[in-house]
C-alpha cells in the first residue's frame, strides 16, 4: 500500500516537474512581457519533436541533442518574439492582439507538426536500459534524468531570478516596465530574453520528456492545462508555480490510478474552479486582488 | 448610409440569400453557407456578452450544450425535434444563469479563466459518461420532422436545401432579435457598462444582473445553433466543442471587427470559412494559412475588417470636408 503511494508519489512528481517548468515559463512570459503565449504549448512539442529528430535519425548523443534542442527553440522563441510581438508593444489592446496573434502561431505551428509528422503518436526507443531499483520502488533511467535535470533547471531558473542582475532586471520589468526604466533597465532586452528563455524552458521540457513519454502534434494542448495551473498559482510567483505544477502532477497520477483518467480530470478542474472563486488571484497570489 | 438605404441594402440581401440555392443548389456550398451561418452568429454572441465586458470562452460549451440537449430529448425521450428547438435553448440558458451566478460576479480576467474552466468540464464530462455517448459521441440524430407550409406542401428534411432555408430564418430571428435589443433600454445599459463599469453603476445600473442577462441570453443562442447543428450534421463527439472552438469563433469576430455586433461577424465567419475552399486549400494546409493570417491581422489590422473599412470611409469622409 506505502509502496504504490510512494511509487504514484515519484511518478507524479516526474509529471508534475513538466507542468512546474512549463508553468513557470509561461508565468515568467506572461508576468514580464504581459503576453499570454498560448503558443508555449507548441514550442514543448517542438523541443520533443527535435529531441526525437535528432537522436533517433541523427543518432546524435542524448546530452548534445537536448543542448541543440533548448537552444533552437530558444532562438525560435526570440526571432518570434522579435517578428511579432515587439511591433505591437505600444500599443493599446496589446494584451487581445498578442492573444490573436499566439493563437495564429499556435495553429501554424501545430498544424505543420502534423503535416509533417502524422497524427499518430510516438515513442522513443529506450535510450539507456536501465531501472534504478531503491527502497522498493522503481524508476527507469530516463525518468530519473528527467527528475534531476528538471530539478536542476528548476533551481538553476531561481538562482538567476534572483541572484543575477539581468534576473533582478526582469523581476523588475515585471513589477513595474517605467520604474525598471528609471533604475536603467533595457526593458526591449529583457523582453527579447524573456521570450528566448521562457521558450527554451519549453523546449526543455518537451526534450526531457520524449525519452519518457509519448510525443504526438496534439502535445500543444498541454498550454490551456499549463494556463490554468498559472492562474491557479497566480501569476508572477514563481514559487506558485512550481508547487502548483507539482501538486497537479501528482493529483493526476493518483487520479489516473484511482479514479480513472475522465474523472480525475473532471475533478481537478472542478476543484480549480473552486479555488479561483475563493481566491481569484490564485492560491499564492502576490497581492491579494485579482490580476488585471 | 442613411437608415433607408441601410434597410434597403438588408432587404435586397436577404432576397438574395433566398435565391441562393436556386442559383446555387450544389449541397456543398448550401453547407458552407449554413457553416457560415451558424459560426456568424457564436460569433454575434459572442460580442453580444463582449459588450459587457466579459470575454467568454464557453462559446463552444454551450453550442455543445445545446446540441447534447437536443440530441438526448429527441433519442431517450422520444420529444420530437421542433419541439426539442425551444427546449433545449431554454436549458441551455438555465444552465447559463447557473453557471453565469457562479462565475460574472468575478469579472474581467477571472471570469474568462473560470469560463475555460468550464468549457473543459463540458467537454470532460460528455467525453467521460456513457449517459453521453463517450468519447465516441452520439449517432444517428433525428431529423426535423417534415412540416407543411402553406403553398409549398410538405418540406421533408432530406437534402441541404430545407437546412439552408431554416438557418437563415434562424441567423434572421438572431439578428432581428439581437437589433431590436440593442436599440433597447437593455442595449444602452450594456453599453454602459461596456464602456464603463463603475459609471455604469453610479448611475444606477446594477452591472452584475445586466452582465448576467447578456451571458444568458449570449449563451442560449449559441445553444440554440448547437440544437440546430445537432440535427443538422446528425452525430455528436466531444472534441467539436473543446475551448480551442471558441478561440476560432473569437477569430471570426475579431477578423470582422470587434466594434461591429452583426454584420462584422458575418464577414469574419464567411471569409475565414469561404475563402480556404475557394482558393481550394487542402484541408491539411488550412490551420497554417489561418493562423499566418491571424498572425498578421493582429500586426497589421487590429480593428479588423469591418474596423478597417469604417476607417477608411471616414477617412474619405474627412478628405471630403
Amino acid at each position: 500500500m506505502i509502496r504504490i503511494i510512494a511509487q504514484l508519489t515519484l511518478d507524479g512528481l516526474a509529471i508534475g516537474l513538466i507542468y512546474a517548468l512549463l508553468a513557470s515559463g509561461f508565468s515568467m512570459i506572461m508576468a514580464i512581457s504581459g503576453i499570454l503565449f498560448i503558443a508555449y504549448g507548441e514550442f514543448y512539442m517542438l523541443g520533443a519533436y527535435i529531441l526525437w529528430g535528432l537522436m533517433v535519425p541523427l543518432k546524435l548523443p542524448f546530452s548534445l541533442s537536448l543542448c541543440i534542442t533548448v537552444a533552437v527553440t530558444a532562438l525560435l522563441g526570440g526571432l518570434i518574439y522579435l517578428a511579432v510581438f515587439e511591433r505591437m508593444q505600444g500599443r493599446k489592446l496589446f494584451f487581445l492582439v498578442s492573444i490573436l496573434a499566439a493563437i495564429g502561431i499556435a495553429m501554424a505551428m501545430k498544424q505543420s507538426a502534423l503535416l509533417l509528422f502524422g497524427t499518430e503518436s510516438r515513442g522513443m526507443p529506450s535510450l539507456f536500459n536501465r531501472i534504478i531499483e531503491f527502497c522498493g520502488l522503481t524508476l527507469t533511467l530516463e525518468k530519473a534524468v528527467l527528475i534531476l535535470l528538471s530539478v536542476a533547471t528548476v533551481t538553476a531558473l531561481h538562482i538567476f531570478l534572483r541572484g543575477t542582475d539581468m534576473g533582478r532586471a526582469m523581476r523588475a520589468v515585471s513589477f513595474n516596465v517605467e520604474a525598471a526604466q528609471l533604475q536603467g533597465v533595457n526593458p526591449k532586452r529583457v523582453y527579447l530574453l524573456t521570450a528566448m528563455i521562457g521558450c527554451g524552458l519549453a523546449g526543455f521540457s518537451g526534450g526531457v520528456m520524449a525519452p519518457v513519454y509519448a510525443l504526438s502534434p496534439e502535445m500543444g494542448m498541454i498550454t490551456l492545462m499549463i494556463l490554468l495551473v498559472v492562474m491557479f498559482a497566480g501569476i508572477g510567483s514563481m514559487a506558485g508555480a512550481l508547487l502548483s505544477g507539482l501538486i497537479v502532477g501528482i493529483i493526476t497520477s493518483f487520479g489516473q490510478y484511482y479514479i480513472g483518467t475522465g474523472v480525475a480530470q473532471i475533478l481537478l478542474f472542478t476543484t480549480i474552479a473552486v479555488v479561483l472563486f475563493f481566491r481569484p488571484g490564485g492560491l499564492f497570489a502576490e497581492t491579494r486582488d485579482e490580476m488585471l | 448610409m442613411t437608415p433607408a438605404y441601410r434597410s434597403l441594402a438588408f432587404l435586397l440581401a436577404v432576397v438574395g440569400f433566398i435565391l441562393v440555392p436556386l442559383i446555387l443548389p450544389n449541397p456543398y456550398y448550401l453547407h458552407l453557407l449554413i457553416l457560415v451561418g451558424m459560426n456568424a452568429v457564436l460569433a454575434m454572441s459572442f460580442i453580444l456578452v463582449f459588450r459587457t465586458g466579459l470575454i467568454t470562452i464557453a462559446i463552444a460549451a454551450f453550442w455543445g450544450i445545446g446540441a447534447y440537449t437536443s440530441a438526448l430529448l429527441t433519442m431517450r425521450l422520444g420529444i420530437p425535434v421542433w419541439a426539442s428547438f425551444p427546449i433545449s435553448t431554454a436549458i441551455s440558458a438555465a444552465v447559463a444563469y447557473g453557471v453565469g451566478t457562479v462565475i460574472v460576479k468575478k469579472g474581467g480576467f477571472n471570469f474568462v479563466i473560470l469560463s475555460l474552466v468550464f468549457s473543459f468540464i463540458v467537454v470532460l464530462v460528455f467525453s467521460t459518461f456513457k449517459f453521453f455517448g463517450g468519447h465516441v459521441g452520439i449517432f444517428n440524430i433525428p431529423r426535423p420532422e417534415g412540416i407543411t407550409l402553406p403553398f409549398l406542401g410538405c418540406l421533408q428534411f432530406s437534402s441541404k436545401v430545407p437546412y439552408y432555408y431554416l438557418m437563415l430564418v434562424l441567423v434572421l430571428l438572431v439578428i432581428l432579435a439581437y437589433r431590436a435589443i440593442y436599440a433597447s433600454w437593455l442595449g444602452r445599459a450594456w453599453r454602459a457598462i461596456g464602456l464603463s463599469p463603475s459609471l455604469a453603476e453610479s448611475i444606477g445600473i446594477d452591472v452584475f444582473r445586466y452582465r448576467l442577462l447578456a451571458f444568458v441570453v449570449g449563451s442560449c443562442t449559441c445553444g440554440l445553433m448547437g440544437t440546430f447543428f445537432a440535427h443538422y450534421y446528425r452525430s455528436l463527439a466531444p472534441a467539436t466543442f473543446d475551448p480551442f472552438k471558441s478561440l476560432y469563433v473569437h477569430l471570426y469576430a475579431l477578423l470582422g471587427g470587434i466594434d461591429s455586433a452583426l454584420l462584422g461577424p458575418i464577414v469574419g465567419s464567411g471569409i475565414l470559412i469561404l475563402v480556404p475552399e475557394a482558393l481550394r486549400i487542402a484541408k491539411e494546409v488550412e490551420p497554417v494559412i489561418t493562423g499566418i493570417l491571424l498572425i498578421l491581422l493582429a500586426i497589421f489590422l487590429p480593428g479588423g475588417i469591418m474596423g478597417t473599412i469604417l476607417r477608411m470611409v471616414n477617412g474619405l469622409r474627412g478628405a471630403k470636408k
